[in-house]
């Protein structure tokens, strides 16, 4: 089988994983004197990637126009299991558009 | 025919590969954050950010600053659907990469080369 886009290692790798599955801080710190609570913050932070953050549902900053076509195709496309190229899931469904996998289901 | 690499080999592994990866992808930075001084919430932080590079930002509808003239021809290309092409790395419409060949160096995808053997099939049944 082709492989189109090879494996990666290294920082962007990492980098590639982080954006993908994305990252939440959920950290309290509390600073106290003598039983008495001095300082203290509560912090919670979510970083993701465009993808992640719209499957997961993060707020994007006000004013941003979800009704554009990147966002539609990050619903509707899936990324060939062989040559790791996007397309549509009907497009797969009939064989990759890029390399020509197709599901063994499909060939039946 | 020579298979010739038209794009120079990108690294893989630098930090460039990584602000490009970033930018190309946008990166969501939410955050709640509230400091509280002997056990008063005094300060609160709420943080809903977007990083992206233009191309990501035009696509993905992002508000530019105001007295950003949007009508531009640049503005018009960012939108368009675009793929890199497997074999030579250079930005190509999808449609006509998917649809016809690269322009740059020729590859063509699984889906053209069937029409193509259709078309030459076609061509035979003619001859005979």
């Amino acid at each position: 089988m082709v492989t189109l886009k090879p494996e990666e290692a290294g920082l962007s790798r990492l980098l590639d994983i982080i954006l993908d599955k994305g990252v939440i801080i959920d950290a309290n710190t509390k600073v106290n004197l003598k039983d008495l609570e001095l300082l203290g913050t509560k912090a919670r932070i979510a970083l993701a990637s465009f993808e992640m953050a719209q499957k997961v549902g993060l707020i994007f900053p006000e004013n941003t126009n979800l009704n554009t076509q990147s966002w539609r195709d990050l619903v509707t496309k899936r990324s060939c299991p062989a040559c790791g190229m996007e397309s549509t899931h009907t497009e797969l469904s009939e064989g990759c558009p890029w390399c020509g996998f197709s599901y063994i289901q499909s060939e039946r | 025919m020579e298979n010739r690499t038209l794009a120079p080999e990108k690294e893989h592994s630098g930090l460039a590969d990584a602000i490009d990866r970033i930018l190309d992808k946008g990166l969501v930075i939410n955050a709640d954050i509230i400091v509280s001084v002997a056990g008063v919430e005094l300060l609160g932080i709420k943080i809903r950010a977007a990083l992206a590079s233009f191309e990501t930002a035009a696509k993905y509808g992002l508000e530019f600053p105001s007295g950003t003239n949007l009508e531009t021809t640049a503005w018009k290309n960012a939108v368009i659907d675009k793929e890199d092409c497997p074999q030579c790395g250079k930005q190509v419409n999808r449609d006509e990469l998917l649809n016809s060949a690269c322009p740059w160096c020729g590859w063509e995808s699984a889906r053209a080369k069937k029409k193509n053997t259709i078309k030459v099939g076609a061509k035979v049944e003619v001859r005979s």
